[in-house]
């Protein structure tokens, strides 16, 4: 069966340990997990958990009903883009200078990032797309030369249900 | 104390430590709820584990911080893997000392995160009644597990008018997959199409107490029953639809029926690696069915043609009811062929055996005591040969192979069921694991009996270095202590056996002695469990016991 990215979203109760215990279950199963994003969501006391995970539809399955076995989870599921809006959030930061800045903010404009932090010798942008997008954003600046990225990992909402 | 007494907990099994004191302290004003204090940490989550598969109730243990907490790991891990409800409390630092690495501090919650159906912290006094009471809930609902509840000490000294909550449940827990009307129809109709349906049958039918519905089942479609290393007891060994165990050390004839049916039905057990061998081969010409109250067991190990989830309470006698009545007498008569020819041999020769002695002990007990084992020969050959009647008689750890497991767990038993026949069966590797808890059954003159196989040898370590590593002993020759003189020190009753002869002497005295006896059976030292499969082997290649005659190893290879 072939392995893809899938990403998986999950309510759960924000307790001690609960993040612990997500973390740990993927790394006990041998699921490999990309990425992992929790934070306060509309209800009180619960938080909402994006996990972006590697693997055939079967390691999917078992992964989804092993997290919903977890008494940390309330619901969990599968989204497929069709179905969610998913979006990352990402920093680079690009050596610049006086030659090479108007390469880097045409490449910005182009594609949509917003300049966060300017400098005599860096440019520091913010993307927030789908993550093939920020790839794409740095292919395009690393021949001029990035000195850090920072990504946020994936979120997905689910939408039309 | 008094959430302990809500549950009914009459006994506790526990060892007194600094951040527990306040507890230790209270327990003196409850005399309703017995304490018994164990000599290892380890052991209070074995005799827990015991009284809670002797018995189908929550079993509890108690341990302080740091190591105490520490070593009940091995106990906790064992109840894991075999779905036992337990409750494990332990005590940390005060709270506003946690994250300091002070004095006897440990993160008992971060290291039984994956060896626990859940686990707490309790940072409030006012949250304490609320949390053992789920505790409870979570530990004996569902598929059942272990649960650990970490209070600091200074939440164990605090006051609360907090009340138990009226009821219990938590957002979010499905203790039982949902049934699926449809699925009871779709297995029926595999059954009625089968022409050698088999039950493999698993600790889920005890902790359902189903065992009356499979019995009724086996009986309305006639069909043949095996049951897992866990799951003895949930068929009784002499009902003759029984084929007991399969599997790497089971017979002969459950592993081969399984291999040649066209129908295998797995009710309240989960595919072990132990059970199926090598998954390719498994069952090859077999549509399944699957029955679980766990949704994540489906499809984990091998695919199913039908899946039936939910609570076997329900399901089973669904099931049973939307079953049409039929016979299978062609397939019956292939399985006495197999039974006849590959029986579990019991040696006829001079040699002394520990197949002898526990044929004995199955005979001399009527098949009606319970009986726990540590890991390894013995605990094959137990399973093999003592022929349990009914759920919770049983005690042996099967996922984890928990040695040091049997004596401990037989305690728990004892101290759960008081005036009936408790034997734990030992090697002489893992009862020198534990038998330090030999001072807490003389200070509570329980009645336990141990069989100790004495071989000299982790014997199945030792048959796999003769088989699968060209004879090289390295590091198995196990040394012991004289068991008299220890017996004597610990003011235990002594027997010693070393002849095939003696042995029903050694047991009628045994079970008519008071409090502990240890029975130390010297035997021969090199034997070997069969039938075998080698691990990773397929179920198709089945050692045989050497001692079958020729004309039955022809048989079985046609």
């Amino acid at each position: 069966m072939s392995t893809r990215f899938h990403t998986i979203s999950a309510l759960v109760h924000n307790e001690s340990g609960t993040l612990n215990r997500l973390s740990s279950l993927f790394r006990r199963r041998m699921f490999s997990l990309a990425s992992m994003n929790a934070g306060d969501c509309e209800q009180e006391g619960l938080s909402r958990v994006t996990m972006v995970v590697q693997g055939d539809d079967n390691d999917l399955r078992q992964c989804v009903r092993q997290l919903d076995k977890l008494l940390d989870v309330i619901e969990v599921e599968d989204l497929n883009s069709n179905q969610s809006v998913q979006r990352e959030l990402a920093f680079i930061q690009v050596s610049a200078n006086v030659e090479s800045r108007r390469a880097i903010l045409d490449i910005a404009q182009v594609m949509h990032c917003e300049v966060v932090h300017l400098e005599p010798n860096s440019i520091t942008l913010q993307v927030t797309a789908d993550p093939n997008r920020i790839d794409q954003v740095v292919a395009l600046l690393e021949p001029i030369g990035i000195t850090q990225i920072v990504r946020s990992g994936l979120v997905a909402i689910r939408v039309n249900n | 104390m008094e959430s302990l007494v809500r549950h009914g907990v009459d006994t506790l099994f526990g060892y007194p430590g600094g951040v527990v004191l306040p507890l230790y302290d209270e327990m003196l004003n409850w005399p309703q709820v017995k304490h018994v204090l164990v000599r290892h940490e380890q052991c209070a989550a074995h005799m827990a584990d015991g009284y809670a598969r002797s018995t189908g109730k929550v079993g509890v243990c108690l341990a302080t911080s740091g190591p105490g907490a520490t070593n009940l790991v091995t106990g906790i891990a064992t109840a894991m893997m075999d779905s036992i409800p337990m409750v494990a409390l332990t005590g940390n630092v005060n709270s506003w000392a946690i994250g300091t690495d002070a004095f006897q501090e440990t993160d008992i919650q971060g290291i039984t995160i994956p060896i626990t159906k859940h686990n707490y912290l309790v940072q409030n006094v006012s949250d304490l009644p609320g949390v053992l009471e789920e505790a409870f809930y979570l530990a004996n609902s569902g598929r059942k597990g272990p649960v650990l509840v970490d209070i600091p000490k200074d939440v164990f000294i605090a006051l609360t008018d907090a009340q138990f909550p009226e009821t219990v449940g938590r957002r979010g827990y499905k203790p039982s997959a949902e049934i699926n009307p449809l699925s009871f129809e779709r297995a029926a109709r595999l059954l009625k199409e089968a022409k050698k349906p088999i039950v493999i049958a698993g600790a889920g039918v005890i902790w359902s107490n189903t065992s009356n519905a499979l019995r009724e089942l086996a009986e309305k479609c006639d069909l043949p029953v095996i049951s897992t290393l866990l799951g003895l007891g949930n068929i009784d060994r002499n009902d003759p639809r029984s084929l007991g165990m399969m599997g790497m050390h089971g017979e002969y004839t459950g592993t081969r029926a399984v291999q040649e049916s066209d129908l295998v039905i797995g009710i309240g057990m989960r595919w072990d690696d132990r059970l199926t061998g090598k998954v390719n081969g498994f069952a090859p010409n077999a549509k399944l069915i699957h029955f679980d109250i766990d949704y994540s067991e489906f499809s984990k190990v091998v695919t199913t043609e039908v899946v039936v989830p939910g609570d076997l309470a329900v399901s089973l006698p669904e099931f049973l009811a939307n079953a049409e009545p039929k016979t299978n007498p062609e397939w019956w008569a292939q399985i006495r062929e197999w039974q006849k020819w590959h029986p579990i041999v019991i040696p006829q020769d001079k040699k002394f055996v520990a197949r002898h002695v526990l044929d004995k002990l199955n005979e001399l007990t009527d098949s009606n005591a319970y009986v726990s084992t540590d890991v390894g020969q013995h605990q094959m050959w137990t399973a093999q040969l003592y022929k349990f009647k009914q759920p919770y008689q049983w005690m042996s750890s099967g996922g984890l192979g928990t040695m040091g497991f049997g004596f401990p767990a037989a305690m728990g038993a004892a101290f759960a069921n008081p005036g009936s026949e408790v034997w734990a069966v030992v090697g002489d590797g893992g009862f020198q694991m534990t038998l330090q808890e030999l001072q807490t059954a003389v200070e509570n003159q329980l009645d336990v009996k141990i069989c100790l196989i004495n071989n000299g040898f982790l014997g199945m370590v030792r048959q796999w270095q003769e088989m699968f590593y060209d004879n090289r002993y390295s590091h198995v020759s196990m040394g012991s202590p004289d068991y008299g003189k220890l017996a004597e020190a610990y003011g235990v009753t002594f027997f010693r056996c070393s002849s095939r002869d003696e042995v029903e002497e050694t047991i009628r005295q045994a079970r008519a002695a008071k409090g502990p006896v240890l029975c130390e059976f010297l035997v021969e030292m090199e034997e070997n469990v069969f039938p075998m499969v080698a691990a990773g082997a397929s179920n198709d290649n089945v050692i045989n016991d050497p001692a079958l005659s020729q004309a039955t190893l022809t048989e079985a290879t046609k």
